[in-house]
């Protein structure tokens, strides 16, 4: 359908008048230091207190209800305590509640709906989820798989993708490692907010389901389309401008797909914006992840991924 | 290039929107003709095919209604598991039919046959558990002489419990008998039941002896076998009282049991045949003016009461139909506020080009829409989700041909060479980058959890349809706007300056 361009064509590198030529390059090290900033943290946390589970993880009984008598976020947790199942209590934003306890078998379940309505009148059931140990164990095998299985999956396109820049597969690597590490560098940083939401400020937005992954996956899908825009420029750089050195192709490469990486991250920025702000609760806590995620990815793809080709180059010379 | 621009490259265009816009539309122009009310079900609501109706499919969290999985436990020894497992499946079938719930969906799953999902809109859980998790004990009887009895199967009689249950059957299947034409149910025993089952067919022979069609032994009460589901003692002891007896040996009814209450009478009966001849070996045939659905719905009753598995309900998850309705409207707001937000955006950068862009997008959202409705795809939460995101990525595809655009004119070429060279110049970008995220998709859609699985479809869909939508309309529209004069005003195409031609 459409070719890739000629070698015959005339370069196009002139330079926008409005952008500056930043250094990026130069300065790469402030850039790594600040990503590191929020990362290290992060991981401490993921490594001292792990992730605060939704139930979709954790395993449980949970009850989505709203009470005809209004009762206070008080007196609801008194009642559950008084059954003595080992519930716990959550207040929604609609004046609902939610109710979680360890997994219920269909009789207790009932039983305990008709306990609540004892205690504090009658109330609507708006969502029952129970999950089993078996099925929680299992999603987060698979989703860590799905993650694993999605990064090895990149770095195998763009190395293939990437082999016939000067130098061959091992340059393909080089574009396709950076790629990664770039990835794992918005996953870090992600997963790590997450972790410190939920456990260090004990904020239930910061509990990790099903939705989660799936913010995490479409964060990894984003950052590797903004890494493939400058890896790509600097695909066509290097052939067009043969007397520049490769860390000046990338610094240049970077400047010219700044704009149209902003852009584009802005306009899911502002989607995002609107659906954190007006989507329901179960939008909520996958709406901040992406948010989280795609500024993330965002910045590693400008400030991270270039220059970290540039470090591997330099540690890995080739002709 | 030239491919792109050519004419039956745009007619196609043209037939895919005009097709969407069938698809989407025709429905609601039906119900305005018709002062019907613009949301809820209409019989025969086109888009409609020869009975074919496309609608929107909506999964369990959207629509309200119960999810569970089942597990699959002690699976019988020397028996294929993917048959105990279809066994299973049509047992479950048949008691979700008592339920009267539209489209239920039930599948095998699970990597060796120990699966079962099933969704049922509009029932709540416990109902949902109390007639699926329902274990129902088969029995057969023996008919037993007793003077106070005025009716039921066998007025004179009363049943006997025989010690031969469900757990001596392994499995029951209607076929059609070696005759070729008419419908039988085959009964499978296992090695204890078939001793069970030849004496007792031994005893059948010895009470009335003779053959079945001499009047002697066809009218013999105790030539016949009765088998039940979950007939007990306590029934038994109630033979006496006729409307007892006329209701407890009706047909088993599924529904009503699920919702009995302690003095309510449910159908039990399964069938009371005549025994032919003394059956030793552990294989027998039930024959009669069977159709092959009154054998199939045989054949599962004595399945139902004979499962050789447990169901184990591994999670259940109910979600009410208000909830649903409000995730509706939630998710559709956030749809069309972000459309709305990325359409303003694209229209104030780019100026003629956005709003071409904002063109091509609506024109994106409109089939992929309705390519959800024709496959059909079953929306979830998470799968508008993917939409919405797959919206982001198909503006994407746009940005980056703009952006080009904007540097090929500011290098000096004019605007129909330098249309030609930002699309040419962004493809292998757009490419890759779209590549990557469809591989994530297809990884997704195949080892995800459940929710992620919904979510891996639409974004798949939107990014093969962004892909179409935003190299070939844009490219087209760009074309066809771009070589009329009057829009060859800096102004009108954010940049500074352009060449003249």
């Amino acid at each position: 359908m459409v070719a890739e361009g000629k070698a015959q064509e005339t370069a196009v590198v002139a330079q926008p008048p409005r952008i500056r030529r930043l250094n990026i390059i130069g300065r790469r090290n402030l850039f790594f230091a600040f990503s590191l900033l929020i990362i290290i943290p992060g991981i401490f946390s993921m490594w001292r207190n792990g992730f605060l589970l939704g139930i979709d993880f954790a395993g449980g009984t949970e009850f989505t209800v709203t009470f005809a008598n209004h009762p206070s976020l008080a007196q609801v947790e008194s009642a559950v305590a008084a059954e003595n199942l080992n519930g716990s209590v959550i207040e929604t934003s609609g004046g609902g509640y939610i109710v979680r306890y360890p997994p219920l078998n269909a009789a207790s379940q009932v039983s305990v709906q008709h306990d609540l309505e004892n205690r504090l009148g009658p109330m609507k059931v708006d969502q029952i989820l129970e999950v089993g140990g078996t099925i929680a164990g299992e999603s987060i095998e698979f989703s860590l798989l799905a993650v694993v299985a999605a990064s090895v999956a990149i770095l195998g396109l763009l190395a293939w993708r990437f082999h016939n820049v000067p130098g061959g597969w091992r340059a393909g690597f080089q574009f396709g490692g950076s790629a990664l590490l770039a990835l794992l560098h918005d996953v870090f940083i992600l997963t790590g907010i997450f972790s410190i939401l939920g456990k260090v400020f004990d904020l239930r937005i910061g509990e990790i389901d099903a939705f989660f992954v799936t913010a995490v996956l479409t964060v990894v899908g984003f950052s590797v389309h903004d890494t493939i825009v400058v890896f790509d420029r600097i695909r066509e750089n290097l052939r067009v401008s043969q007397r520049l050195s490769f860390e000046q192709v990338v610094n240049l490469s970077i400047m010219q797909t700044a704009a149209r990486s902003i852009i584009t991250s802005f306009t899911v920025v502002l989607v995002l914006a609107a659906i954190f702000i007006s989507g329901g609760e179960t939008l909520k806590g996958l709406s901040l992840a992406l948010l989280i995620g795609i500024i993330s990815g965002t910045y590693s793809s400008i400030f991270n991924a270039a220059p970290l080709l540039v470090v591997w180059r330099r540690l890995q010379p080739l002709r | 290039m030239q491919l792109v621009l050519s004419w039956p490259i745009r007619l196609f265009i043209v037939a895919v929107l005009v097709f969407s816009l069938f698809v989407d539309g025709a429905g609601y122009v039906y119900r305005i003709a018709n002062h019907l009310p613009l949301t809820g079900n209409v019989a025969g609501l086109p888009p409609n095919f020869g009975g074919w109706q496309l609608y929107f499919h909506r999964g369990l969290d959207l629509a309200g209604g119960t999810h569970i999985d089942y597990q699959l436990t002690n699976f019988p020894a020397g028996q294929s598991r993917a048959d105990v497992q279809q066994r299973t499946i049509a047992v479950i079938n048949k008691r979700v039919n008592s339920l009267n719930v539209s489209e239920p969906e039930i599948r095998g799953a699970g990597s060796n046959y120990d699966r079962i999902t099933v969704d049922l809109a509009g029932v709540n859980a416990e109902q949902a558990q109390k007639t699926l998790g329902a274990v129902s004990k088969l029995v057969y009887t023996k008919w037993v002489a007793d003077t106070k009895i005025t009716n039921g199967p066998q007025a004179g009689y009363k049943p006997a419990l025989t010690g031969l249950t469900g757990d001596d059957i392994s499995s029951a299947t209607a076929t059609i008998d070696s005759t070729g034409t008419s419908w039988v149910v085959n009964i499978t025993f296992t090695s204890s039941g078939a001793t069970k089952f030849d004496n007792l067919t031994r005893d059948n022979v010895a009470a009335c002896p003779g053959d079945v069609n001499a009047s002697l032994a066809a009218n013999c009460a105790q030539r016949h076998l009765a088998i039940w589901l979950d007939l007990t003692q306590t029934d038994i002891d109630h033979w006496e009282d006729p409307s007892y007896v006329s209701k407890v040996s009706s047909p088993y009814d599924a529904g009503c049991l699920a919702s009995q209450t302690p003095d309510k009478v449910c159908g039990k009966l399964l069938t009371d045949p005549i025994t032919r001849e003394e059956i030793a070996g552990g294989n027998a045939q039930i024959s009669g003016s069977f159709t092959q659905q009154s054998a199939n719905d045989l054949a599962t009753g004595i399945n139902s009461g004979s499962l050789p598995v447990d169901l184990v309900a591994l999670d259940v998850t109910q979600v009410s139909a208000t909830l649903g309705a409000e995730s509706v409207k939630l998710s559709l707001a956030a749809g069309l506020l972000g459309l709305a937000i990325v359409v303003l955006f694209m229209i104030i950068y780019y100026r003629v080009p956005g709003l071409l862009a904002s063109l091509a997008l609506l024109f994106y959202a409109g089939a992929v829409l309705a390519v959800f409705k024709v496959l059909p795809v079953t929306l979830t939460l998470a799968g508008i989700t993917g939409f919405i995101l797959s919206v982001g990525m198909a503006v994407d595809a746009n940005v980056l041909i703009f952006e080009r655009f904007k540097e090929e004119v500011r290098a000096g070429r004019t605007i129909t060479a330098a249309v030609d060279a930002a699309v040419r110049r962004a493809w292998p970008a757009i490419r890759d980058s779209n590549t990557s995220t469809f591989i994530t998709c297809v990884i997704l859609g195949f080892i995800g959890p459940s929710a992620v699985k919904g979510f891996a479809i639409t974004l798949g869909i939107g990014v093969v349809a962004s892909l179409i939508s935003s190299i070939v309309v844009t490219h087209n529209l760009l074309a066809i706007v771009l070589t009329a004069g009057g829009f060859r005003r800096p102004a009108l195409l954010g940049v500074d300056r352009v060449r003249a031609v």
